[in-house]
């Protein structure tokens, strides 16, 4: 039988999740064994060529060029699939959807006419069709062989789209809201983490973007209740995955 | 005229974190010009941080860098604490160098022998090869144990999230770490036949007078704290750093270079593991000192192409010294020290498995960033792998194209540089 032809594709992002994927360490030997991993500049040499049967992109659409480019990788796989929160959401380099980016630019850079980026940075699925997203940042190891098991077995992934609350309480966590009035994002957050902040004392910063269905308006308001001022509820959404959160909050209040 | 010149362009290089590049023309009298080029979209760290609150900023700065995350949290929180005059205990002083120790052993076990070792064999991938299984695995069995020990620190190996301002959110117990020691041993002793390995590869002889530039501590082999030394021998100490360095953009990078100001121009320098052992190896243990002697490895190492010796060798440290800790470990009383923000600015310098990684922040009196400077080792680096590859150019500008184009990659390669963290670099005010 011919080996899927597997590419990973990096957009605008830190490496994290392709890091993720060559984290799979024992796995590793397995998935290039399956596939045939046909492109993937961060580990191979191999050129761009050809059609892909999947393709996993990191990053966020953030230059004229990467506009261009989604649309070919699109053109070549069968399957594409968003892996991480810069591909899902956006991730944290789109706070500049909030802001003037010539601002940003000339903070940033003595030549700042010499730099060339979009004044936003969003989600893969916002310029082609997504076939499945793996949200996180970084995308979980188990979630990754989850995607690339379900590709060879030919199912659907089984990833949850409940909250951190969830495996919070399967953990046996006590509740950081309830117990210490923390400002923990758990409630409209997806699970995937298996509650990792929480666990080690930490209220959740919504690595993993909003779970399905999230009421992210209601948290905001026990927050006020709680004294956070407005511009703090704000700032606790406006990290990794701020465009998705502000989207669903904007859903939330019409 | 045209025909004189020969030009090699690569758009896009492998087996390096991020997106760059390099193009070389040859002329006909054997000069070369050379650009490294950074085609990393910029993502503007320094402007959206501006306002936040200081206590986001070690998770946002690790999100500059999925292979180097630690070390972003590291330069953060000890520059925070600095402004705020945190003490932090002997404890958890000792189990931030233990992250940072597993950050060093995953990142320079993925490079030594997913990314740089395939060069020395002709090969594109780590598991292009059978014969190069075994080579790959024992990379794998070193990176695993430095991902499972960030793990029991901070809870996943990409972007922890245990580091806080003033100490951790959470201190593992004893026992969580002690299971660690067998196989910290077992790599250890692996790592110093390791070394040996990395030295018998073949290298280019090119010994050369350049730069080097690392932090430098009186009792170990600096991590978190020191001086900033340079080889001349001047010391200065971190806030003075920037003064000694300038920084300056070219149109074909969206990062900025950056130079000592030893001279009229700015000098190119090195930072990253060849510059720390050069001027850190008398803190090494003995055990590592003779393995190297035995090696035949005459330090310091003035070859950049045994960038992949220098990285074995603190992989090597990074396990014994990783072993060290756990050791001699008891849990804290309390994981962290409480503060008060107040006003203030300070420069903090780490090193990072690349090299010294600044940052520079200014926070008001709640404690929200006014301003800030992060100068990542890539981008200190950029000026001298632009160095490097044109005096390589120089000497061998009658091979083949072909022949140069992959010599040039292989050497660009081998430091091993990060892509996606050389674009955040900002102008100092």
């Amino acid at each position: 039988m011919r080996k899927a032809r597997l590419g990973v594709f990096k957009f605008t992002s830190c490496d994290g999740c392709q890091l993720s994927l060559l984290n799979l360490e024992e796995e590793l030997l397995a998935v290039v064994d399956l596939f045939d991993v046909a492109y993937f500049r961060e580990a191979t040499d191999k050129p761009l060529r050809g059609t892909f049967d999947l393709a996993l992109v990191e990053g966020s659409v953030s230059t004229e060029r990467q506009k261009e480019e989604i649309l070919n990788i699109r053109d070549r796989a069968r399957y594409l699939i968003a892996m991480g929160a810069c591909a899902t959401s956006g991730g944290l380099q789109a706070l500049r959807n909030w802001a003037s980016l010539s601002a940003y630019k000339a903070r940033v850079y003595p030549s700042p006419e010499n730099v060339h980026a979009l004044s936003t940075s969003t989600p893969v699925s916002d310029h082609v069709y997504v076939d499945y997203e793996l949200w996180g940042c970084p995308v979980t190891r188990n979630a990754l062989s989850e995607v690339l098991v379900s590709f060879i077995l030919e199912k659907k992934p089984a990833l949850r789209g409940y909250s951190v609350c969830m495996e919070c309480k399967r953990h046996g966590i006590p509740c950081l809201l309830v117990s210490q009035g923390a400002p923990c994002l758990g409630p409209v957050t997806r699970a995937g983490c298996e509650a990792l902040c929480p666990a080690l004392g930490k209220p959740c910063y919504g690595c993993f973007g909003p779970k399905d269905d999230a009421n992210v308006e209601s948290l905001l308001s026990r927050f006020r209740l709680m004294g956070l001022r407005s511009e703090e509820c704000r700032a606790l959404l406006d990290k990794m995955n701020t465009y998705a959160y502000r989207k669903v909050q904007g859903e939330n209040r019409s | 005229m045209k025909t004189d010149r020969k030009t090699i362009r690569v758009s896009s290089l492998s087996r390096v974190e991020g997106e760059g590049g390099f193009f070389i023309e040859l002329r006909d009298d054997g000069t070369g010009d050379v650009k490294v080029s950074i085609h990393e979209a910029p993502r503007f760290f320094e402007a959206f941080l501006l306002g936040r609150s200081h206590a986001d900023v070690p998770d946002f700065t690790a999100r500059i860098c999925g292979i180097c995350p630690v070390a972003y949290q590291m330069s953060s929180v000890h520059a925070f604490e600095k402004i705020f005059g945190v003490p932090v205990e002997r404890c958890i002083r000792d189990l931030r160098r233990l992250l940072y120790c597993a950050e060093w052993i995953e990142s320079h076990a993925l490079h030594i022998y997913l990314l740089n070792g395939p060069d020395f064999y002709r090969l594109e991938s780590a598991w292009a090869s059978k014969d190069y299984l075994p080579l790959l695995t024992k990379g794998l069995g070193f990176k695993k144990l430095g991902n499972d020990l960030l793990t029991a620190l901070g809870g996943r190996s990409v972007h922890p999230v245990s580091v806080r301002v003033g100490g951790l959110t959470k201190a593992p117990t004893k026992k969580v770490l002690t299971p660690f020691l067998p196989r910290l041993e077992r790599a250890y002793e692996e790592s110093l036949a390791q070394i040996l390995w990395a030295a018998s590869l073949p290298f280019e002889d090119h010994a050369w007078e350049t730069l080097w530039v690392s932090l430098v501590h009186d009792e170990e082999y600096p991590m978190n704290e020191g001086l900033m030394a340079l080889s001349s021998g001047r010391t200065v100490p971190m806030d003075g750093f920037l003064e000694a360095v300038s920084e300056y953009q070219v149109a074909h990078s969206t990062a900025l270079h950056a130079g000592l100001r030893e001279s009229q121009r700015p000098e190119p320098y090195l930072v990253g593991p060849i510059s720390r052992l050069n001027l850190n190896h008398e803190r090494l243990p003995r055990e590592i000192l003779e393995t190297l002697q035995s090696a035949s490895v005459r330090l310091p190492i003035r070859n950049t192409r045994m960038a992949i010796v220098a990285r074995s060798v603190e992989l090597a440290y990074a396990l014994y010294e990783a072993s060290r800790i756990i050791k001699d470990y008891e849990a804290p009383q309390r994981p962290y020290t409480p503060y008060e923000p107040v006003r203030g600015e300070a420069v903090w310098v780490t090193e990072a498995p690349r090299g010294s990684l600044l940052h520079r922040y200014r926070v008001d009196e709640a404690g929200r960033v006014e301003n800030c400077t992060i100068v990542p080792p890539t981008s200190q680096n950029l000026a001298h792998m632009e160095k490097d590859l044109r005096l390589f150019v120089g000497r061998h500008a009658d091979r083949s194209l072909d022949w140069i184009r992959r010599e040039a990659e292989k050497i660009i390669r081998g430091y091993d540089p990060c892509i996606s963290c050389a674009v955040h670099v900002i102008r100092p005010a």
